[in-house]
């Protein structure tokens, strides 16, 4: 079960995406996601979505692996859908259960569920693939990169970066030996799946507190480690791999850009699909 | 200290408690040299203070007394302490924590990159590394999805990675298989004698200690014996002493002399046994 977590992790390969400089990959994904919550209307929304199937197709990421990180997700997609079902009162009474209470789905309620769903599922889709099709290092390298300016501010983005790439490469390290400290407890009687919740989370002390202890032995090591390989303060470092802006990243950016424009443009300029919608469930 | 020596421990004493009344030492009035190309092996029993000899020669730890030089720069002074890291190259028992990057050639080029090496460069020598322990193919890999040998593999190229003239390994074996174990050592021999670069192999394992140049076996702190490993392998009271277990190899021999089958004492490898065997029973 704790392997199947794939959030963060990189699958190599060859595609157009994969190809994209990481910094590029972040300020795309950022203008993504603004642009997916200018989205006001079905039009756009689609369009949208459409972007991030095609990003998808072209990333050549195995259909399953996507599967995997929208089915960890579907429970929050449907939470949230369901609030609005019911909080959002407005348009036509669909569902009336109790005659004298306020309690009812409306049209516009549907409508904000369907919206929000697609919304997140889009949302989704396309951040994951910045994960993907990215090699961890290339992107803490990135954003290493991009906050440089900080530096003025005296803040020490190396470091920053640093924390997150020793963070990662450390994940399934401490996944595994999560996996490890369990079976060594169950072995010794200890109950982690049975009982109420408070019981079971008190049963986790028992699996957490060894891990700590692990992971700051693990943390002593790696430092002395990385003192051997004469890792200072990371001042005067260079890089194996430099990063350049190629034509790719500039046809990208202008295709993002203009995927914004339309996002703008069907969102304010009356294409009003929310009476179509009303139509289509009538 | 003449100018072939790489790596020179001048009467070097460390203690973890130096300021109480009454220190313990890891480390009590230890000497010796590592010369260009050397394979040296140091062995010796848990707690026998080896692991500390590891990190006092590229001054992660500084002598409490004694000095030690690597290449004539004295390892105590400040300004010496990234040169001496760069000459001195040390690798440790748990390969899942020197691995700083996800990526293999990434890991590889962490040491380069942080000496500011031109990416050029970087890219070569990392190639050349990874070449040189066999692991070139696995470059894009993913570092948590390789086998305990070959992790330990990767943290081997990383630290030729930064050229050192010499490199100390800190049980590089223990935590592994018997395959990852033989890849492991194969590879510390081949980049000893292909490409002259000098080893300290600090070991518990007497069969590691077989192919060495010389042998140092050190108990309780102290230098017990300095020799050739045939030498050292025939001095089976000391090795006792010093908690260390023949290789089976010997222990077989031992079993046949005690049967009145009078076999040389100088035999270390399964071949030679063998050689040995063949020629006796065919008179």
């Amino acid at each position: 079960m704790i392997r199947d977590i794939t959030i963060g992790q990189f699958f190599p390969g060859k595609s157009l995406i994969h190809k994209l400089d990481p910094r590029a990959k972040i300020l795309l994904t950022i203008l993504y996601i603004v642009s997916l919550f200018i989205c006001r209307n079905f039009f756009s929304l689609i369009l949208m979505l459409g972007f991030a199937i095609a990003c998808v197709l072209i990333s050549a990421i195995s259909p399953g692996l996507i599967w995997k990180s929208l089915r960890s997700i579907i429970f929050i997609v449907l939470f949230t859908s369901a609030l609005q079902l019911f909080y959002n009162n407005d348009g036509d009474v669909l569902w009336k259960p109790f005659e004298d209470h306020k309690f009812c789905i409306t049209t516009g309620g549907v409508y904000s569920a369907v919206f929000l769903a697609v919304r997140i599922i889009s949302l989704i889709l396309f951040t994951s693939l910045l994960t993907y099709t990215t090699s961890p290092n290339m992107l803490t390298d990135a954003i290493e990169r991009l906050l440089s300016p900080l530096k003025l501010f005296r803040i020490k983005v190396h470091s920053l970066a640093m924390m997150m790439t020793i963070a990662l490469r450390f994940i399934p390290t401490l996944i595994n030996e999560i996996d490890i400290i369990m079976s060594a407890q169950k072995a010794r009687g200890a109950s982690l799946d049975n009982g109420s919740i408070a019981k079971r989370m008190k049963a986790m002390t028992s699996v957490f507190i060894p891990l700590f202890v692990s992971a700051f032995r693990r943390a002593a090591d790696l430092a002395v480690a990385m003192e051997c390989r004469c890792y200072t303060d990371g001042a005067n470092r260079t890089r194996l791999k430099v990063m350049r802006f190629s034509i790719l990243d500039y046809l990208a950016f202008a295709v993002v850009i203009l995927l914004c424009f339309a996002a703008i443009f069907t969102t304010y300029y009356h294409f009003s699909d929310s009476l179509l919608f009303k139509a289509v469930l009538k | 200290m003449s100018t072939q020596d790489l790596l020179v421990f001048d009467n070097v004493s460390f203690s973890y408690n130096e300021d109480d009344e009454n220190p313990s030492f890891a480390v009590k009035d230890v000497s010796f040299s590592v010369r260009k190309g050397e394979f040296l092996v140091i062995l010796g029993h848990n707690g026998s203070g080896k692991s500390t000899l590891a990190k006092l020669s590229n001054a992660i730890f500084i002598p409490t007394t004694g000095k030690v030089f690597v290449n004539g720069m004295d390892t105590s002074l400040p300004e010496n302490e990234i040169p001496v890291r760069k000459n001195v190259g040390v690798v440790f028992q748990n390969p899942d924590n020197q691995i700083v990057s996800s990526i293999v050639e990434e890991d590889v080029a962490f040491g380069p990159e942080n000496l500011a090496v031109d990416p050029k460069e970087i890219r070569i020598r990392v190639d050349e590394a990874l070449k040189a322990v066999g692991m070139y193919e696995r470059r894009f890999s993913e570092t948590h999805r390789l086998s305990g040998g070959q992790k330990q593999r990767v943290a081997i190229a990383g630290i030729i990675a930064m050229r050192p003239g010499c490199i100390v390994l800190d049980e590089p074996t223990a935590m592994l298989d018997p395959k990852g174990r033989a890849d492991v050592l194969n590879t510390i021999r081949a980049l000893n004698k292909d490409h002259g670069i000098s080893v300290v192999l600090i070991t518990h394992f007497m069969e590691e200690a077989v192919y060495a140049d010389r042998v140092l076996v050190i108990d309780q702190a102290r230098i017990r014996a300095v020799g050739k490993p045939r030498e050292i392998f025939s001095q089976r009271e000391m090795l006792k002493e010093c908690g260390l277990e023949l290789p089976d190899t010997a222990k077989l021999c031992d079993k046949l002399r005690d049967r009145g089958i009078g076999i040389r004492d100088d035999i270390l490898t399964e071949e030679e046994l063998i050689a040995e065997i063949i020629k006796r029973s065919g008179k």
